[in-house]
This record gives C-alpha cells, sequence and structure tokens, in this order.
C-alpha cells in the first residue's frame, strides 16, 4: 500500500468513525489492519472519547439542507497548513455535512504565495466581492481586512456558537483574533499556530569526534544532546556552536536564518534579538502610538549588531534566504543548524508526507527524519543572569469575507465549528499541522505526533513567541523596516542606529498619516535617511 | 469597383420597398465624407475606454488622498501628493537610481546591439547564420518573469553556474544579488542580456533601409568602411535606429519586474527603481493618491523623453528634406 492509498484509507476510516459508522472495536481493528501508527490510533480513538456530537447530529437539521454550495478559500501558495486547512475541508467536512448537516459542499483552493496573498484578497474585497469565502491570512493583515469592513468580526458568531467558545493558547489570541491590540474585538480564528524552532543536524551533533573537538576548544563545555540541553543554550553558547561547525572548506555552514528583504523575513528573525533582549518596537495605543524614541534605542541597535554577527557563520548569499531557501540549505546538508518555522518540520526533516514517522522524502539528500532534531532556539542571558527567549509568532488566522451570502457563510461558520472539533484537531496535528487549542496542545499524545511539536509547544508558551503589528498600515511599515534591516545587513548602511532612526521616523510619518497616533516625527527625521 | 458600382445602380426587379430604402441608406454612407470617420469609431471608442477614461481617472486620483485599506472616505488635498513627492529625498534618489539603470543598460544594449548587427549584416554567407540569429533571439521574447527566476539561480552564489565559472576562474564566488556594490550591476547586466537582440534587430532593420545602389556605388569607389557607415549607412539607417533607441529608454525607465524577482530592490535599496516603488505604494501599501501622482510624474518624464526624441528625429528629417 502506498502513502497515498495509506492515508486515503486512514481519512476514509475517520470519517466512518466520526459518522458513528463503526464501533470502537471495528474502529480499532481497521486501524490494524490499515497498519496505522500509534498516534494515529490515538487521533482516531478521539473521536470516540470525545465526540458524541457525530453520532448525536439529526440528519439534513440545517437550514442548507438539500443545497449544494461551493466554497473557495484563499490560503498562502506552498505554504503545507494552508493545504491542510483545504485538503480536511474535502476530505472531512465535506462528507460530515452530507451525512449530518445534510447539504453538499465542494471546495476549491485559491492561493498566492506570502507577499502576495494580501494584495490577491484586497483587490478582490474592494470590489465586495465573495469570490473568496473564507481566508486564510497573516495574522498581522488582520488589521488591514478588518478596518475596511472586509471581513467578518466575530463576536457575535461566536456568542452564538458554544462550538466556538475555545480556550486558545493566550499568544495565539492575541496574534491571530484580536484587532486592535489590547481589544476584544474578535476578527480571526486560529489556522495554523507557528513559532520559530531550531533544527539541529543530530549526526553532526552526537559525532563523537566533533563533541571531543568542541570539548577541547571551548574548556570542556559539551555540545548540547537533548532538548534540555538546548534549553539551557544562550545565544552566546549558541554563536561558539555555530563557528565550531562554520567549515566553508567542506561546504558546511554553523547557522542559518532567514536574512531576505522580501515580506517579512527579516524582520521575523531580527525580533527575536531585540524582544529577547528587552527592546520594543511600539509604544501606546491608537491615538498615541510611539515609534520614534522606541525602536530607534540602544538595545534595538545592539541587538541588530548581534544578529548580523550570525551572518559569519551562515552559506554564501544568506541575504537573500527566505523561506524555501532555508529548506534547501539545510535538507542538502549545508548547514548544522538552522533556524526556521516550525510548520515546516516535516519539509526540514525530508520527511514524506502522510509516511510513517522516519521515511525520507528524497532519500538522495544527507538530511534524513532519523538525523534531525527539533528544539527551541537560543535563549538570551538577562542581566540577572536568567535565560528568556521571545520569538516572533508565525501563523495565521481564519478569516470569513464579510461579503458571502447567507449561505456561504452559513457553511463557513459550520466548517468552523467543525474544524475546532477535537478529532478534527489532531487529525490536522497528525498530518503536521499545528494546532493552537489549549486542550489539542495538552493531548497526552500531542507531543509524540510530530517531531516538531514538542518544541512548538514550548515555544508558543509562557510568552516566548509574540507577534506585531497588526495596523492598517502594517504594509507600508513592514516595507520601510524590511528595506532598512537588509540595507544594514548587507553593509549599504554601517551604523544600526541609522537604520532604526530610519525606520522608526518613517513609520511614526505613516501613523500619523494614517490618522493612527497624534504623534508627529520629530523634526530631527528631515536629516535622517539611508 | 466599377462593375460593382454598375450592378448597384441598376434597379433591382421585384426589391421590395424596405430594400432599396436601404440600399439608398448604405449608398448615402458610402458617398459621405464622414464615412471613413465612421470607420475609425470602434478603436476611437476602444481608445477612450481603455485609455483616455483611466488617465483621466488617475490624474483625477492623484489629487486625492486614497487608502483602499483605509476606512477613512477619499479626501481632496490639491497638489499635496506631488508636493511629498519633491520634497522626498528618496523618490528622488530612487528617479536617479532609475535613470542610471536606464542610461547604463539602454547604452550597454545599443553599443553591442550594433556591433552585433553589424557583423550579422556583414556576414550574409555565414553558415548557420540564420540559426545563429533566431538563438540570439531567443532572450528577448523570454517572459521577464521566467528571465528573472533563471538569474536568481545562476547568479545564486552556492550552486549558481556564474559562480561555478567565478571559482574556476578568480578562485572565490560572489553574492551578486546580496552584494550592496555589485546587485546593481547584475541587474543591468541581465536587463542588457535580455534586450540586446532587440538592438540587433532594429540595427539589421536600419541596415536593411540602405540603398543597395549606393552601397554597390561605395563598393565601386572603394570607400573605407567607417566612410561607408557614416556617409552612407547612418544618414539612411539612423531613424530605425533612434526608434529603437526611444523604445527601449521608455521600457527600461519602468523596469519593474527584473529587480522585483532577483532582488526584491534590495539589498537595502540598491536596486529599488521607480516602477518598483510605483507597484509598492499602489498595491503593497494601497496608497492610491500618492501611487496614482508617481505614476502621473513617470508619465510625464517618458512624455519627455519622447518628446526629445521626437523632436531630433523631426528635426533631421526636416533638414533631409530641404537638403
Amino acid at each position: 500500500m502506498t502513502s497515498q492509498d495509506l492515508s486515503t484509507s486512514h481519512a476514509a476510516l475517520l470519517r466512518d468513525a466520526m459518522a458513528g459508522r463503526l464501533s470502537r472495536r471495528q474502529a480499532l481493528q481497521r486501524a490494524v489492519a490499515l497498519g496505522l501508527s500509534a498516534p494515529a490510533m490515538a487521533g482516531l480513538m478521539t473521536a470516540y472519547r470525545s465526540s458524541p456530537v457525530a453520532a448525536q447530529d439529526a440528519p439534513a437539521t440545517s437550514p442548507l439542507a438539500g443545497k449544494t454550495i461551493d466554497m473557495s478559500i484563499l490560503g498562502i501558495g506552498g505554504w503545507p497548513p494552508s493545504r491542510l486547512g483545504v485538503d480536511l475541508a474535502t476530505e472531512l467536512f465535506k462528507p460530515y455535512a452530507k451525512e449530518t448537516l445534510g447539504y453538499d459542499v465542494n471546495f476549491t483552493f485559491e492561493e498566492s504565495p506570502f507577499d502576495q496573498l494580501f494584495q490577491k484578497a484586497a483587490t478582490s474585497l474592494q470590489a465586495e466581492s465573495a469570490q473568496y469565502n473564507i481566508i486564510i491570512s497573516d495574522s498581522q493583515w488582520l488589521g488591514a481586512l478588518a478596518e475596511p469592513g472586509w471581513i467578518l468580526q466575530l463576536n457575535d458568531i461566536i456568542a452564538e456558537n458554544p462550538e466556538l467558545q475555545i480556550e486558545f493558547e493566550p499568544a495565539a489570541r492575541e496574534g491571530y483574533q484580536i484587532f486592535p491590540d489590547g481589544s476584544d474585538q474578535v476578527w480571526g480564528l486560529p489556522q495554523e499556530g507557528d513559532t520559530i524552532a531550531l533544527f539541529v543536524r543530530q549526526d553532526l551533533f552526537s559525532d563523537q569526534a566533533e563533541r571531543d573537538a568542541f570539548k577541547a576548544a571551548n574548556g570542556g563545555t559539551d555540545l548540547p544532546q537533548t532538548f534540555e540541553d538546548w534549553e539551557q543554550i544562550d545565544i552566546v553558547a549558541f554563536e561558539k556552536i555555530a563557528a565550531h561547525f562554520t567549515r566553508p572548506e567542506q561546504g558546511l555552514a554553523g547557522t542559518a536564518m532567514q536574512w531576505s528583504k522580501v515580506y517579512d523575513y527579516i524582520s521575523c528573525y531580527l525580533y527575536p534579538f531585540m524582544f529577547s533582549t528587552g527592546g520594543e518596537i511600539i509604544e501606546g495605543d491608537v491615538g498615541s502610538y510611539k515609534i520614534e524614541g522606541v525602536l530607534d534605542s540602544q538595545v534595538n541597535a545592539d541587538a541588530m549588531a548581534l544578529n548580523k554577527r550570525f551572518l559569519d557563520y551562515a552559506p554564501n548569499g544568506a541575504t537573500n534566504f527566505g523561506i524555501p531557501e532555508l529548506v534547501d540549505q539545510f535538507t542538502t546538508g549545508t548547514c548544522a543548524t538552522c533556524f526556521q518555522w516550525s510548520a515546516l518540520g516535516p519539509q526540514m526533516m525530508n520527511q514524506k508526507a502522510g509516511a510513517a514517522a522516519g521515511e525520507a522524502d528524497d532519500p538522495s539528500k544527507p538530511v534524513t527524519p532519523e538525523n534531525v532534531m527539533i528544539v527551541a532556539p537560543p535563549a538570551f542571558k538577562q542581566a540577572d543572569g536568567s535565560l528568556k527567549r521571545v520569538y516572533a509568532l508565525g501563523g495565521q488566522p481564519w478569516t470569513i469575507n464579510a461579503f458571502n451570502d447567507a449561505d456561504h457563510l452559513q457553511v463557513a461558520v459550520d466548517y468552523m465549528k467543525f474544524w475546532y472539533r477535537p478529532e478534527t484537531q489532531l487529525e490536522f496535528a497528525r498530518r503536521g499541522g499545528n494546532p493552537s487549542v489549549k486542550a489539542t496542545l495538552d493531548d497526552p499524545e500531542f507531543d509524540t505526533l510530530q517531531p516538531h511539536f514538542r518544541a512548538f509547544k514550548y515555544m508558543i508558551r509562557e510568552g516566548r513567541s509574540r507577534d506585531f503589528w497588526h495596523d492598517p498600515n502594517y504594509a507600508e511599515m513592514l516595507a520601510t523596516q524590511q528595506e532598512a534591516f537588509s540595507a544594514y545587513l548587507t553593509g549599504t548602511v554601517e551604523d544600526p542606529m541609522q537604520a532604526l532612526k530610519y525606520t522608526a521616523c518613517e513609520q511614526q510619518g505613516i501613523l500619523f498619516d494614517g490618522e493612527r497616533t497624534e504623534i508627529e516625527p520629530s523634526e530631527a527625521c528631515n536629516d535622517v535617511s539611508l | 469597383m466599377a462593375q460593382l458600382g454598375t450592378h448597384l445602380d441598376r434597379p433591382i426587379v421585384g426589391a421590395t420597398p424596405a430594400a432599396r430604402g436601404r440600399r439608398a441608406w448604405t449608398r448615402a454612407l458610402d458617398d459621405s465624407r464622414f464615412f471613413p470617420s465612421l470607420l475609425l469609431v470602434p478603436i476611437l471608442i476602444f481608445f477612450v475606454v481603455w485609455n483616455v477614461v483611466p488617465l483621466l481617472w488617475l490624474v483625477g486620483v492623484s489629487f486625492y488622498r486614497y487608502k483602499v485599506t483605509s476606512s477613512r472616505e477619499p479626501s481632496f488635498v490639491g497638489w499635496e501628493n506631488f508636493a511629498e513627492i519633491f520634497q522626498s529625498t528618496e523618490i528622488w534618489r530612487t528617479l536617479g537610481r532609475t535613470l542610471t539603470f536606464m542610461l547604463l543598460s539602454v547604452g550597454l544594449a545599443t553599443i553591442l546591439g550594433v556591433l552585433l548587427g553589424l557583423l550579422f549584416w556583414g556576414s550574409q554567407r555565414m553558415p548557420g547564420r540564420r540559426l545563429a540569429l533566431t538563438l540570439l533571439f531567443t532572450p528577448m521574447v523570454l517572459p521577464p518573469v521566467a528571465v528573472g527566476t533563471f538569474f536568481r539561480l545562476i547568479y545564486e552564489p552556492n550552486f549558481g553556474v556564474v559562480n561555478y565559472y567565478a571559482q574556476q576562474i578568480v578562485g572565490r564566488r560572489f553574492d551578486f544579488l546580496g552584494d550592496k556594490d555589485l546587485a546593481f550591476f547584475a541587474t543591468v547586466a541581465v536587463d542588457v542580456w535580455m534586450w540586446t537582440p532587440f538592438m540587433i534587430l532594429m540595427t539589421l532593420a536600419a541596415l536593411g533601409s540602405v540603398p543597395k545602389a549606393e552601397l554597390e556605388a561605395a563598393e565601386v569607389d572603394r570607400l573605407p568602411w567607417l566612410q561607408r557607415l557614416r556617409y552612407i549607412v547612418l544618414p539612411h539607417g539612423k531613424f530605425i535606429l533612434m526608434l529603437g533607441i526611444l523604445l527601449r529608454t521608455i521600457d527600461a525607465f519602468k523596469t519593474t519586474d527584473l529587480p522585483y524577482l532577483m532582488t526584491n530592490g534590495g539589498p537595502g535599496n540598491q536596486t529599488e527603481l521607480v516602477g518598483l516603488s510605483l507597484y509598492r505604494t499602489g498595491f503593497e501599501a494601497f496608497q492610491m493618491g500618492d501611487a496614482s501622482s508617481l505614476a502621473v510624474v513617470t508619465l510625464l518624464v517618458a512624455i519627455a523623453f519622447t518628446s526629445v526624441y521626437l523632436y531630433v528625429l523631426n528635426y533631421r528629417a526636416a533638414r533631409v528634406e530641404m537638403r
């Protein structure tokens, strides 16, 4: 049986179980016959443990009973979690809707790369079109989508549907749901949670010769071997590790992260250096936002300088590295460690989609699932000696088009309710998606479902990940700082403070012009340029 | 036509009054001096709907503060958007960078195009000439999106083919698109590679317009090749060549796709050209007022280039006629 057949059979089995057509015993027998893994069986059993709904739902209870609805989901192209959101809609929700709600629904996936998704959505929504009924947006776009009234505010819908009154991870609630920041206005529901993780070539790190060499050069300190060891690694120790593995003559680099000017790549990987060392990027609320004097702080300038230092341990061309370049670099064996979004765990490990854990997608590549460990990225030592890590939050919320007619809105809400059923969330997780529902992350099996889940759970909790602005002026603010940060990283400007001052002045001006703050850029800004 | 006219003039036996009326109407239309203008109506409608109206709309929006993603209504701000452009050092730098890009790209493509054009013109009997020309024209017909993507990979520091040879020849690799000193010229080089064939084509067209008799006379008189170029080829071919340069200048000025795909305007803003700024302002920031005013300025610059070229062409043409 091919992995695709296995995946299809597993999905069919899950559907039957959720629809109540199989007893628990029958389901287990079929799961064993299919050779499903233990985590997959555990996921299957949750259909019985926590979902009496499927068996109890009376058929054809929906006002849409008998109708056929075509739904379109706009998501991020080439981004596996977005794809999963549509795959599960077709594979699981479609039969569920037919059997328990009494209507037919078809889903299509419209996609666009990260940096063009908003443009694609906005040009359609501006025309008050319901071309995309559900939009998987990047979290920072919430304000830009909400402000013109293009997406639905969900407070009332959540109040009317107890199934949507879910306890999410706090970082997910703040990042994917709320606009303006600090308010109680809900505009999105978490589709995929995401945090930065560190991918480590365990085959190199466990090599005795490497360990001995590192010990000899670092006063007897060993290379970290376990997740717990990595928890104790701060950025200074990590720099030594990166330096140890930097061997250009062997085609090996110590580490890599995103330094590309495209979209938010630099920002997401520079912010951790700022956040974790006490830097801030904005202060105040709507009407009193202050960036000048906040972003351009010495702490942030030092953080930029530290971040830039890691270019010395990166492969050639690192200032153009974005998400796909990091996958290529790491899986082709050019980096000993690599910072990357945890959502790409399977891709970074070269793991075959839908196959048993450990099976390589491309066996010809030097990196295979068994020689990769996924851990928390380095911490930053504080003045009191404690360790702190605050990294950028990734991930995307579901948002619902405000121009949907009643039928499409009903299907969107039904799908959201289905999405957050525990068994759906576990199935999403089993296929590699990162859930944000607290109960799912607390599930005893959760950590073992995917190799990257432990790091993901560790990073999304206890304030270790945070998002940045959700302001409607996001695009301009982002473009300005990407340009300035890129200018510093590539040596176009030598002083990090110049890049920060330029960014702060420009962003203050953008917010002032957009009537988001009453604080004007200072006179000093007239003399600042890149 | 005479036969057809005779046929139409002959009364049609048994024709209904309605048919006779139709025939009279078409004949009147045919005789009318407005008929040629009437034939132009469809294209005029097309031109007005797709060119004039959007242009007027663009000019109108340029006087507004209008952000698509804002809940605020567009507000009339007069010349404020234009004033911001003229006060912005960033925009002037971008315009300066764009002009440098344009001069380098068009200049190099013209020099190479003319040289290669002359080479092919002078080697009519070269074996495989047609195949060589076809291959040479290939870059011009490739979509810029493909060219940008290919060259991002070709320049790639780790596995790119250019760096492979750089390693072999000078013993080191270059981060062509990430290095602040190289990225701009690397982008210019791609534009030159892509558009030199166009200038070859224009050169061959220009050379083709030279009367054979004059060339043969020069041959008989054993005129040196440089003088042949100056006194025979250039006077005949320069108009076509100038047209090519004009088209390339306008095209290079609005280059957007190559830097967008290859460097996204980076590193820093080293390859940020005016087209890319325009795209970002309009379709990333959705600041339609600002984008429209910048587009108007860009349009005026393009019109200025065109006017200068047309003036030069017309002036020289007039001088030639006077002779």
